[in-house]
């Protein structure tokens, strides 16, 4: 292992240069480009969503494209008015969008973390199940649109502006989707570097030893999974406004593996690498899939077991691990100490 | 009555083909503590064995000897190359297996492409049975699956080597120290358990659609077969698979096999919710 005092500001420095390259990344692409770009950042919130409660809280979620199914689900049904009440607001869709998964989510961790609760693998596979079901249901439901999901989801507007002027130019997406993603960034580095982090952290080192001090582990972990449950769904509805359809997919297993490969690879414990695991694996994917064919899901596999196997941190993890916060970091740096700490489970 | 008659032997024989992938689950998962996703896949190349036998024009009874064998070796093969580094990381085997899996089913994709393919049935000739017109495969795969069900547990109960295996799950540490060894016995059982799932995809592939896809289709059901049956014993997996499959088949054939997926589903959450270690697993 490397000394840590050595280069204790190289992840906060690269963290924000990453930041500041996607800020001026438009400047380098074209109107296509940018689009895509969006696309990828929008997949990197969802990354973040996971990487919170599964690198941070030690719940490997199987199903996480639920809550991103019913943010995009939600979203599509009010702007295209079918809760007719709303009138189509864009805005009471970004809310019903993070509220309901958020809800969702909340009730699922209620009845999976209460009491005895389910811990580690059989969290892994009652999650998976569930995401296997909501798609079946979504599939089967007339209101939603069945197996073909609903096409013609408005893209996003701005509400100062009339008429087809209200709609995002690419730029304007791309901008939006980029202070979501930092906003997201922001809370959840707060919420992992506050006290409630330190808990979380200590649930996902030894559960049963953080109970034992007092702590009601469950409310910590419901909470949690709140949390990312409704960023989940803030992407949902981001990519749906983008892509301008949904459909049952969108909530189901395919997809709820696929960001926990983007997040494996990049890294699970640091909200960074889980990031940029997903725009380097969507990149890569829209630059090979044309010449790969069928070839590059079998190498995203073979991708997958290896940094599973060989490099547990994923990519990115071990540069862009943010130095502890002050209070938690020893008078005297001991790189012993200081290692344990912020060691990944 | 008649319509009853054929919901038992529906449920009856579904449910032995799900203990054939659930004891091999169960197996693993108790001895080295491995959760394999890519069981499912096993099931998948058992089942396309038999579509590629085909293919070459073989009798369809060479598949069913073919596929374990195919699948015992697919399980060395994986065993060696990524299980045993993630032996001690017990998250990260169902991250690993994950991987596996997609990159299986993919390579099967690219063999067979991503359609379906059909086996031709070898008993078209249906039987009468108390009444009711049976399709006579449906019966011969009730016979093989529960023969092979109990010689599995013959060979866990009543032999020496099945002993040993029972002692490693027990306490691997212990049986290491009395002599067995446990390196050879997670090779032999996870080859075991992925050439048993191989003979289940291989006796289903007749009266199932065989496409990429139907892996998934049994493995998630076997999952829950575990669950609520418990990690402990293959007994677990008995009356898991016994709960699971029977509700699957009388809701889904009295209403949709939607309905009867999400009722299972729902019906194995309030199993696993009400007794986390599985209804015969004990308290730790």
């Amino acid at each position: 292992m490397m000394r840590k005092s050595n280069n204790i500001q190289i992840p906060t420095a690269a963290t924000a240069a990453i930041w500041l390259a996607i800020l001026v990344a438009p400047l380098f692409l074209d109107d296509w480009g940018v689009s895509q770009f969006a696309q990828y950042v929008t997949y990197g919130i969802f990354a973040m969503s996971l990487s919170f409660v599964w690198g941070h809280g030690g719940m490997l979620c199987f199903g996480q494209a639920i809550f991103f199914g019913i943010g995009a689900y939600l979203m599509a049904l009010t702007t295209l008015e079918k809760f007719s009440w709303f009138g189509g607001s864009q805005t009471v869709g970004l809310l019903l969008a993070i509220s309901g998964p958020a809800v969702v989510a909340h009730l699922l961790g209620r009845v999976l973390f209460g009491g005895r609760g389910l811990q580690g693998a059989y969290f892994a596979i009652v999650t998976l199940c569930a995401a296997v079901i909501v798609e079946i249901t979504a599939q089967h439901w007339r209101f939603i649109g069945g197996f073909n999901g609903l096409l013609g989801v408005p893209p996003l507007t701005i509400a100062w502006r009339d008429g087809v002027d209200a709609y995002m130019t690419s730029i304007e997406v791309y901008y939006a989707v980029f202070f979501a993603a930092l906003a997201v960034f922001a809370a959840l580095t707060m919420i992992v570097r506050s006290p409630f982090g330190s808990v979380l952290a200590a649930i996902r080192g030894d559960e049963n030893r953080t109970r034992y001090f007092g702590y009601d582990t469950a409310r910590f972990k419901i909470f949690a999974f709140t949390v990312s449950g409704a960023i989940a769904g803030l992407a949902g509805a981001l990519f749906t406004a983008q892509f301008g359809f949904v459909s049952p997919a969108l909530c189901g297993f395919a997809l709820s593996t696929e960001v926990l490969i983007w997040v494996a690879v990049g890294g699970r414990g640091v909200l960074m690498a889980a990031f940029l695991g997903a725009i380097l694996v969507r990149s890569v994917e829209s630059y090979l899939s044309d010449s790969l064919g069928n070839y590059w899901l079998m190498a995203l596999g073979i991708l997958f077991v290896a940094t599973v196997v060989l490099a547990p941190q994923g990519v990115f993890g071990r540069w862009l691990n943010l130095p502890l916060p002050k209070r938690l970091r020893p008078a005297k740096v001991d790189d012993k100490s200081a290692q344990e700490m912020t060691g990944m489970a | 009555m008649e319509f009853a008659v054929a919901i038992t032997l529906d449920t009856v024989s579904f449910t032995l083909t799900l203990l054939l992938v659930t004891m091999g689950l169960v197996v693993i998962f108790g001895l080295m503590n491995v959760i394999n996703m890519a069981h499912g896949e096993f099931f998948l190349i058992g089942a396309y064995t038999v579509v590629a036998l085909q293919q070459v024009g073989a009798p369809f009874w060479t598949g069913l000897l073919v596929a374990p064998v195919i699948l015992a070796c697919v399980g060395l093969v994986l065993e060696e190359l990524v299980i045993r580094h993630v032996y001690h990381r017990f998250i990260d085997t169902i991250l690993a297996t994950w991987g596996i899996s997609i990159a299986l089913k993919q390579s099967i994709i690219i063999l067979f492409g991503p359609t379906s393919q059909s086996v031709v049935n070898p008993l078209p000739q249906p039987v009468d049975l108390l009444g009711v017109t049976y399709p006579s495969y449906r019966l011969l795969i009730m016979t093989i699956s529960l023969g092979l069900a109990i010689s599995t547990f013959l060979f866990f109960y009543r032999t020496h080597a099945g002993l040993a295996v029972r002692g490693v799950i027990a306490n691997r540490m212990m049986a290491a120290s009395l002599g067995i060894n446990t390196r050879r016995m997670d090779r032999a059982t996870f080859a075991f358990g992925a050439a048993l799932a191989g003979f289940a995809g291989a006796v289903m592939a007749p009266i199932m659609s065989v496409d990429p896809q139907m892996g998934v289709g049994f493995l998630i059901p076997a999952f829950l077969s575990i669950l609520v049956g418990g990690t402990s014993s293959l007994l677990g997996a008995v009356l898991g698979s016994g709960i699971i499959g029977t509700a699957n088949t009388v809701v889904s054939s009295l209403w949709t096999q939607v309905a009867a997926q999400i009722v299972v589903f729902s019906l194995a959450i309030v199993l696993i919710r009400t007794f986390p270690e599985g209804l015969t697993g004990r308290k730790r």
